[in-house]
């Protein structure tokens, strides 16, 4: 089974770094992403990552998250054909040599390109995410963002969330492994989904709302909501983590240029 | 350290008292081992010890709780009381927070104002201790019961703390698991550490223990030394279920001119390149009782997930009643094997007990679906709470349950895997009492379990696991290694047979 969103223990260059610098980069490629008002530089921005992430051989989780992100661009250009109409109609949903409803959702260029926008936008920010998440411990996450001086709650709720997923992953597999040798046989499709939901989810939520407590009680006694004096691990910023910090300033500088160059006038 | 006075405790939105008027003391240095059955309120004693229910759970209470001559209410939150008190619930999925086993240890050490070289000293000795050292860079739902077991120990046992309230610390563990972990509360005792333990695993504690304290419906029934707990006869009265030990049954001989109802060749489980069995060969004959021990990670739930089609074999084959294991669908299979999780809460899903039992009768197709319910439940004596809401009922009954969910689909082969986890030894005599009838009934029982007292007091046969190959089968001559498996932890004779 794929895992979302976990820790990858690696060697790269990225796991070498503090979180500093690289909670940096999530940050100024959300801002890049949003700012980039046309394809060609958000295209570059989203190719760049990854051929960064190729290069210090972590291309691979990236990649595997290709299938979500593919049905969320096609989601997003529905939802932008449908609702937008503006520029060259370039053709139909429906085509138009269909008798009586032919010719009816006119996809224009305008929605086509705006949809395509959104969609590298959470290209790039999902990438961009992805490469953090796979290459730093979240405990170290944790006291990067306590750091910033976030609250240490919500410093652990953003942990937990992460920590939580494959357990949740792993339970709903174990239920519906009890449900199938009690004769379930849900079936395909969509009315198999449909289905599957009351064996498989109610135990699932009932389990975790009831693990929910125990957890939150771990929390306090050990005294996780504490603000901590020492660190087990190196955590200060070193040369290569400043060098991180300057290549990612100079080259959002640079990208911004470039979307100014390209930016129709 | 501990002292309760009088003290009564109802949980929010209850009239009933999970405690009542119970007084007792736990001086510093001392081991208590709070006993008792399902249900009378050993963990709420351990939650009103540690200041949990004060600070965090509300409810209605009377009289004193004082820690460390402190009145409970004075201390600032738990975050307070943590640093005095380490407390290991018994859910150990639900205690581990981090990622990684290394950080869920060294996350707590951090709180603690020490030099960074002592507390990288403690990280090593907590795992070199727990034997949780090779698990270091692994994630925690990667690992075994067991482990997350000795994970959420050594996290606790990291913080130092001068009091250890421990609940069922040792469900998931196995033998080996369960002596390290005594071995490491006479560490602790050594060092002056007071210790409060709820445990259902009582020889080896009664060495151990300064005191034992017997709860039976949030009333302290019995306090005093271990050994003497049975001269009281109310405590007799509670364990009423008393029953004679006895050696691997031999009165039932192997009807070898029976065809085999399972039959298991070469088989072999690879996954992630690594090989969880490597080729087990075995048969097993309608009405055999048999018993699948081995220590974590041997392959038994491997193994049993092979025989209800979860699982496919990667080599080799298993057949269940004729059928390849293979070539027939999970659901089909439900025909012939029923399986009882070792949790019941990982598939009870409906609104009364009575809908839940007609769950799978009703995937199959089979007839007269009220009758088999009725009978199922019958069997299993949950007659009275065939309208309840089955995540409300107790442990055990929910135990016995999941037993009738399988009885009502009428599978000739019957797998329990771990059935008397989490129960007390009332529940898990009802639980193989119950097991032992469906033997006599006809159908096949293969269980796995870590209890070596239910294996020897209901197996007719036992195979041994290790590493993924059968290291001993009663039946093969292997008798003798087993028995001296089964020697080798040290058990008196009596725990709750009087």
């Amino acid at each position: 089974m794929p895992e979302i969103m976990q820790y990858v223990p690696g060697t790269s260059l990225l796991h070498s770094l503090n979180p500093l610098p690289k909670l940096l980069m999530v940050v100024l490629v959300a801002v890049l992403a949003i700012a980039s008002g046309s394809l060609f530089p958000l295209g570059l921005l989203v190719i760049a990552i990854l051929l960064a992430a190729a290069a210090m051989r972590l291309a691979g989780p990236l990649v595997r998250q290709l299938p979500l992100l593919v049905s969320l661009t096609i989601s997003l250009l529905l939802l932008t054909i449908l609702t937008m109409q503006e520029g060259e109609t370039i053709g139909y949903l429906v085509p138009a040599s269909v008798p009586v409803i032919g010719g009816t959702f006119p996809i224009t260029a305008g929605a086509v390109e705006f949809g395509l926008l959104l969609s590298l936008r959470f290209f790039a920010m999902l990438f961009a995410f992805q490469l953090l998440v796979i290459t730093t411990m979240p405990h170290d996450l944790v006291h990067a963002l306590q750091r910033l001086r976030l609250p240490a709650d919500y410093a652990l709720i953003f942990l937990v969330a992460l920590r939580f997923i494959p357990s949740l992953q792993l339970e709903g597999q174990r239920i519906r492994e009890a449900q199938l040798t009690r004769g379930y046989n849900p079936g395909k499709g969509v009315r198999g989904l449909v289905r599957t939901l009351a064996p498989i989810v109610v135990p699932l939520v009932s389990n975790s709302l009831g693990r929910a407590n125990v957890l939150g009680l771990t929390i306090d006694l050990r005294g996780y909501r504490s603000s901590r004096q020492v660190s087990l691990r190196d955590r200060s910023l070193h040369r290569r983590d400043m060098a991180a910090i300057a290549l990612l300033l100079g080259s959002s500088g640079l990208y911004l240029a470039l979307c100014r160059a390209t930016l129709p006038v | 350290m501990i002292a309760l006075e009088h003290y009564s405790y109802a949980y929010p939105s209850r009239t009933d008292r999970a405690l009542d008027d119970v007084s007792f003391h736990v001086k510093k240095g001392e081991v208590v081992l709070v006993t008792g059955p399902t249900g009378a309120g050993k963990t709420t004693l351990c939650l009103a010890a540690a200041g949990i229910l004060h600070h965090d759970y509300g409810g209605g209470c009377s009289g004193r709780v004082v820690l460390m001559g402190r009145e409970i209410a004075d201390y600032h939150g738990l975050a307070e009381i943590g640093r005095h008190v380490g407390v290991v619930f018994d859910d150990p999925e639900a205690q581990l927070i981090f990622t990684t086993v290394e950080e869920e240890i060294a996350s707590g050490l951090e709180g603690l104002a020490l030099p960074r070289e002592h507390l990288v000293a403690r990280l090593e000795e907590v795992l070199a201790v727990t034997g949780t050292a090779d698990l270091r860079e692994r994630a925690p739902h990667t690992l075994s019961g067991g482990q997350k077991q000795r994970v959420a120990l050594a996290a606790t046992l990291a913080l130092d703390t001068e009091i250890l309230v421990l609940d069922e610390p040792t469900s998931e563990l196995d033998e080996a698991g369960t002596q390290m972990l005594f071995r490491i509360i006479e560490q602790l005792k050594s060092r002056g550490k007071t210790v409060m333990i709820v445990e259902h695993k009582l020889d080896a504690l009664f060495a151990l223990a300064d005191r034992m304290v017997f709860l039976e419906k949030g009333r302290i029934l019995f306090e005093g030394a271990p050994e003497e707990h049975l001269r009281d006869e109310r405590v007799r009265a509670v364990l009423h279920a008393a029953r004679p030990g006895h050696v691997l049954r031999r009165d039932r001989k192997r009807a070898t001119t029976t065809a085999p109802i399972v039959t298991i060749k070469g088989l072999v489980h690879a996954y992630d390149g690594v090989e969880a069995l490597q080729g087990i060969d075995t048969t097993i004959r309608p009405g055999e009782f048999v018993a699948v021990i081995g220590d974590n990670g041997s392959g038994k739930t491997t193994l049993i997930k092979h025989l209800v089609g979860l699982l496919k074999p990667t080599g080799g084959s298993v057949t269940v009643a004729k059928a390849d294991t293979r070539k027939v669908a999970i659901h089909e299979l439900a025909r012939t094997v029923g399986l009882v999780f070792q949790n019941p809460d990982t598939m009870l899903f409906e609104e009364t007990v009575e809908q839940e039992v007609a769950f799978g009768p009703g995937n199959l197709g089979l007839s007269d679906v009220p009758g088999r319910v009725s009978r199922a439940l019958e069997e299993v004596g949950l007659t009275a709470h065939r309208r309840t809401y089955p995540r409300s009922l107790s442990r055990g009954e929910r135990q016995r349950l999941a037993i009738a969910c399988v009885i009502a689909t009428a599978p000739e082969v019957i797998v329990l895997d771990e059935p008397t986890t989490g129960l007390d030894a009332v529940e898990s005599d009802r639980v193989m009492t119950l097991a032992s009838r469906l033997r006599d009934e006809g159908k096949t029982i293969v269980m796995v379990t870590h209890n070596m007292r239910i294996v020897e007091d209901n197996a007719d046969r036992i195979i041994c696991l290790e590493r993924g190959l059968i290291a001993a089968d009663s039946e093969e001559g292997g008798e003798e290694a087993i028995c001296r498996r089964l020697c080798s932890t040290s058990r008196e004779p009596v725990s709750f047979t009087a």
